[in-house]
């Protein structure tokens, strides 16, 4: 075994990001009841679940937003990309100067940092947009801003909060093969909340499904759509009838 | 913005209101207060972003001329117009010139330039900052490794130190014009006269007090306001309280302040 690869295994071996019992609550109302799973580099992980199970939450808590009441977070690193659910982009700059602001700490050469905005905005398709303001962009052209601002300046952990949530369908496409390509490429850690079962059963190697804030399944996704776990199954098959009580 | 606890065990208790309304007034200046260090430290730091700097002294400074003009203006002439009236009752017209430049620049001046910004700038800061709070603006900054702090109030902060003084010097001088034309009208005094005795009567110390005033009045309204914009979460009806909440603290703040320092520099010995 050459000392690259030992070098690899040895740090595959490590967690990126590993969470152990997470409780989190907002004003007397708990939201998380004991939250625990591990993220290992080069590895995608889906968090699913109905609207307001706390997943978006738990991303806040990886990245220091919030504060866990109770519970563990361990992050190998602090170079973390987040795609907000609700794009945050700075409203006052343009969409390069709001990339160039994620580049800000890493002290790139102008013309490196220029061409590093050009390549991300050009794979997200909106190298025409690169002076508008974001008032200026419509939903999902803000999303994919987002999108490339998150991944600008390639981080070792990259959490996305419904990414392609509200993009056309060759967009997400686009968007999901890049997230693939990410976690090949940089060897990322990634964690994926959404609601749109192409992005998750095709960019996460593993999934976990969060109810009444806790786990209540974990597997591969192909073996969502036929496991006989009545969670799973019901949330897989967009069904009311099941242990899930909604709303 | 939380609910107060007004009512507890469904008995109304107005002491609630009360310690809830403490509660948060003593939250803020914590919250002001250490925020004015980090923006210090940051500042003897050296992490200043001029180009901001200059494009908020824009925002703050330049686009309040014309409000503080206004203000300066009348509040000269009704000023003037009182002392005058006494003055000459007295047969001393010719101090008209050093009673209004003196009120103007130990107190007037200071106070109208202060309360203007403070209603011009302190709101709309507030507003942004807590536009940005709600929008998640602020927490993108931080999971870019970027202290709002430094990024946001740093700038706002040097902007207000720099026009604060210029706009406050700026109001004395739009009211000793108005005191000079009241004068001239009202008590037939020649401008010449008038300037003299204003040359007379202001000493360097004037000046001196006139300045650590405005300082104050710049790092009143913009921590002030910096602190409640950081310090509000929730939805799109917080921006509205939390503007009245700044406008409220800064102009009060104001008003407290001006009469500390006066007290520690004019008080009769
Ligand atoms: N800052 C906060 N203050 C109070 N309550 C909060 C706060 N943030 C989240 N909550 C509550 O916590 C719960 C979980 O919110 P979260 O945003 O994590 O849901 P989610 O799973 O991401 O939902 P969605 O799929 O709709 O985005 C919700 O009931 C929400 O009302
Ligand atoms: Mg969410």
């Amino acid at each position: 075994m050459d000392s690259n690869q030992k070098r690899k295994n040895e740090s595959s071996k490590k967690p990126k990001v590993q969470v152990e019992d997470l409780h989190k609550s907002f004003n007397g109302k708990q939201v998380l009841k004991g939250v625990s799973f591990e993220v290992y580099s080069g590895e995608t992980l889906a968090i699913i679940g109905p609207s307001g199970c706390g997943k978006s939450t738990i991303l806040k808590l990886l990245c220091g937003l919030l504060q866990p009441d109770k519970g563990k977070v361990e992050m190998a690193t602090d170079n973390i990309g987040l795609v907000f659910q609700g794009s945050a982009l700075l409203n006052s700059l343009t969409v390069r100067q709001n990339l160039s602001l994620a580049l800000r700490g890493h002290k790139l050469k102008r013309n490196e940092e220029t061409k590093k905005i050009e390549e991300k905005l050009n794979l997200v398709g909106l190298k025409e947009q690169i002076d508008s303001y974001p008032s200026q962009l419509s939903g999902g052209q803000q999303k994919r801003t987002s999108f490339a601002r998150a991944i600008v300046y390639d981080p070792e952990i990259i959490l996305y909060d419904e990414p392609t949530t509200g993009l056309d369908p060759v967009m997400s496409t686009i968007i999901e093969d890049y997230m693939i390509e990410l976690e090949s490429k940089l060897h990322a850690a990634s964690i994926v909340v959404t609601h749109q079962l192409s992005t998750w059963t095709r960019t996460a190697d593993r999934a976990v499904l969060l109810h009444d804030g806790k786990i209540v399944w974990q597997g591969v996704p192909q073996e969502a759509m036929n496991s006989s776990d009545p969670f799973i199954k019901q949330f897989a098959h967009a069904s009311r009838e099941g242990p899930m009580e909604i709303g | 913005m939380q609910q107060q606890p007004v009512i507890k065990n469904g008995i109304f208790k107005p002491y609630l209101i009360f310690e809830a309304w403490f509660g948060s007034g003593v939250r803020l200046c914590g919250q002001t207060i250490l925020l004015l260090f980090h923006t210090i430290r940051y500042i003897l730091q050296g992490k200043i972003d001029w180009p901001e700097v200059f494009r908020q002294s824009n925002m703050i400074g330049v686009k309040s001329f014309a409000v503080v003009a206004i203000t300066a203006l009348f509040t000269g002439f009704a000023m003037s117009l009182q002392i005058a009236r006494e003055l000459v009752l007295f047969g001393a017209d010719t101090a008209i010139g050093g009673v209004v430049s003196l009120a103007l620049i130990r107190e007037i001046g200071p106070i109208t330039a202060g309360v203007m910004v403070a209603g011009r700038v302190g709101s709309a800061i507030a507003a942004e900052l807590t536009t940005m709070m709600i929008t998640e603006q602020i927490d993108a900054l931080k999971v870019m490794r970027i202290d709002p702090a430094q990024y946001l109030v740093v700038p706002r902060y040097l902007a207000g130190v720099f026009m604060m003084p210029v706009l406050s010097i700026y109001a004395m001088f739009i009211g000793l014009f108005a005191g000079i034309l009241i004068a001239q009208s009202a008590a037939n005094l020649p401008m010449a006269t008038f300037l003299d005795s204003v040359k007379q009567t202001i000493l360097d110390r004037d000046f001196h007090v006139h300045f650590i005033k405005s300082f104050i009045n710049a790092t009143i309204i913009i921590m002030f306001s910096c602190a409640i914009g950081l310090s509000t979460r929730g939805g799109a009806e917080d921006v509205g309280i939390a503007t009245t909440r700044a406008i409220v603290w800064t102009m009060t703040m104001i008003f407290v302040f001006n009469y500390i320092v006066t007290s520690l520099t004019y008080a009769p010995r």
